[in-house]
């Protein structure tokens, strides 16, 4: 698999009245994979939001490179390209639609790079299909959820044709039902449309589904690995503030009462399955 | 005697024009002193309109709501006393700080409850100390805080009105593992000490199971579930057709139960899932 972000070295720190600089990312060396889902966990303040405005030259490193497809981030005569390469949804559902009406509002990233009208029309059916809003293209966006609200703000990327999208926590500020739309539609994004996707969460059950997990404290790289590793380090997770997901929860304390359990339990339907062949196995089912 | 009684509570908004919904239809439920009431349902359940009457911000269209057996709306003087007898915070409080200064900001509101300034002073400093913010912080700008601070002082500001009745509506929106359990434990404690009744809007069922004493789950503008927690919760198929994200541990013990494992469906924690599933296997918990 190739690569489609190089961090190498990378510092950042914010400019403060004080001059006195305080780094709130440090020495990252990171590469995102090409096709990959990869999630970013870690408390508040522990620097993954600023590494997410690093990705697409929101941010411009005060130390090191960032290179999106082999371009570098801070050299301006490229920052067209990276942003159309690589898109972000961020937090706040109603800070980032611009238009009255939801196939305008996706219509204004192809709009902005000079899209004949013919393919932008094409693009924008194409895109709203993708994240299911399709039916929706004539609404107004105040009237849609919040999870319909971040589905167009994907929509608005994908049209851009871009490679990868960056999720700032787009999941943060929507209920359980919009959590769950807006986490399918980007699995789906990333399985069928072969889209890099960046996840940047609180939620350890949303991490859980990665095929990589990077952990962030303090401004570094705490660890990087499946989740199934990652979540295997108790002490790891202990000292970073995070915690297992609900189930594997579950399946820990069950571990430690003398229950063997093979195989995933990082999610509630793994840890189902794992469950019922522990219950087959003792012969109770 | 309940602290709260809601009876037959209806609120439409845009009444007597096309655009007219019914967001709140026909609601009853009663809240003793010193309860924790969880309130769950979807966005756009009616949560939020329901909450709004406790303290009178909302008018009923039809129904009542007593404080003490008293209706809050029988006269302007009783609904007025009602916004301080219950103390309303809404979601991402945070955006709501406007002061000079922290201090300036959680005196807000006992301030416009006319106290003498010692009593402000007073009630200032307590409610910090149960958010956990340090006097240090107290001269600086809200704006100067960091995002968990500044949610601890906008809860402090409604702390300090001295409430009967606590509302929260969605505490720990946006909130890392950590900042929320920080949350969750000072209304743990503030309920504690202060014998105050807490009603807590949110999304999480973990969060509810594991602090309420009663929930209330609103569906389409309706009390769907009423009840204590083991009384609601225990309905986790019913919880699931109205698309509501039952804990993770009710999920896996409903899926092997569809798959003819002989468990029990009513658990919602981690602790009695691992009991029911020890007792399955014979093995009785050591939890």
């Amino acid at each position: 698999m190739d690569t489609i972000i190089q961090l190498k070295n990378v510092s950042f720190a914010y400019e403060t009245e004080e001059e006195e600089k305080t780094l709130a990312v440090k020495n990252v060396d990171l590469e995102v994979r090409r096709g990959e889902f990869l999630a970013v966990v870690g408390h508040n303040g522990s620097g993954k939001s600023t590494l997410a405005k690093l990705f697409n030259a929101i941010h411009l490193p005060t130390e090191g490179q960032v290179l999106v497809e082999g371009m570098d981030t801070a050299d301006e005569a490229n920052v067209y390209d990276v942003r159309r390469r690589v898109g972000m949804v961020f937090q706040n559902p109603d800070n980032q639609i611009v238009a009255t009406i939801v196939e305008d509002d996706v219509a204004f990233g192809p709009e902005n790079l000079g899209v004949p009208a013919a393919e932008i029309r094409e693009r924008v059916d194409d895109a709203l299909r993708a994240v299911g809003m399709y039916e929706y293209r004539l609404y107004e966006p105040h009237k849609l959820s919040g999870g319909q609200k971040q589905r167009v703000a994907v929509a608005g990327i994908i049209a851009m044709r871009t490679d990868c999208v960056i999720f700032d926590e787009s999941t943060a500020m929507i209920d359980p039902k919009g959590r769950r739309e807006v986490l399918e539609t980007v699995r789906k994004l990333n399985r069928e449309l072969g889209i890099t996707v960046i996840f940047i969460t609180h939620f350890m059950e949303e991490a859980a589904l990665a095929d990589r997990v990077v952990v962030m404290d303090g401004g570094s790289v705490a660890a990087e690995g499946t989740p199934a590793e990652v979540f295997a380090d108790t002490a790891l997770l202990r000292r970073t503030g995070l915690e297992l997901p609900p189930a594997a929860q579950l399946a820990a304390a069950l571990r430690e009462n003398g229950v063997a359990l093979d195989g995933d339990t990082l999610t509630p339907e793994t840890c189902a399955d794992a469950l019922f062949r522990a219950a087959q196995k003792a012969g109770v089912v | 005697m309940a602290v709260l009684e809601v009876r037959a509570l209806s609120h439409s908004y845009g009444a007597k024009t096309q655009l007219q919904v019914r967001a709140v239809n026909n609601v009853s439920l009663r809240v003793e002193a010193g309860e924790l009431l969880g309130v769950i349902g979807h966005t756009g359940s009616g949560k939020s309109t329901l909450i709004q009457h406790f303290n009178g911000l909302l008018t009923p269209s039809a129904g009542e709501v007593l404080l003490d057996g008293e209706n809050i709306f029988k006269d302007k003087q009783t609904t007025h006393a009602a916004r301080f007898r219950v103390g309303l915070c809404f979601q991402y409080p945070e955006y709501q700080l406007f002061e000079e200064t922290v201090y300036k900001d959680i005196a807000f509101g006992p301030r416009n409850m006319k106290l003498a300034d010692d009593e402000i002073d007073r009630r200032v400093r307590k409610a910090a100390q149960f958010v956990g913010l340090p006097d240090a912080l107290l001269n600086k700008s809200p704006f100067d805080l960091s995002g968990g601070e500044k949610r601890r002082a906008a809860i402090a500001g409604v702390m300090a009105m001295e409430p009967e009745i606590l509302v929260l509506d969605e505490p720990t929106a946006g909130l890392d593992p950590k900042g929320r359990d920080t949350i969750l434990n000072l209304v743990e404690n503030y309920r504690k000490e202060t014998g105050s009744t807490v009603i807590l809007v949110s999304h999480s069922m973990e969060d509810i199971a594991r602090l309420a004493t009663k929930a209330l789950v609103m569906n389409r503008g309706e009390a769907a579930l009423f009840g204590t927690v083991d009384e609601v919760f225990s309905q986790g198929e019913k919880l699931v057709s109205m698309g509501l994200d039952v804990p993770a541990v009710t999920r896996i013990f409903l899926s092997l139960h569809a798959r003819g494992v002989p468990v029990r469906t009513d658990v919602y924690t981690t602790e009695q899932a691992t009991a029911e599933y020890l007792r399955l296997l014979g093995k009785g918990a050591r939890v």
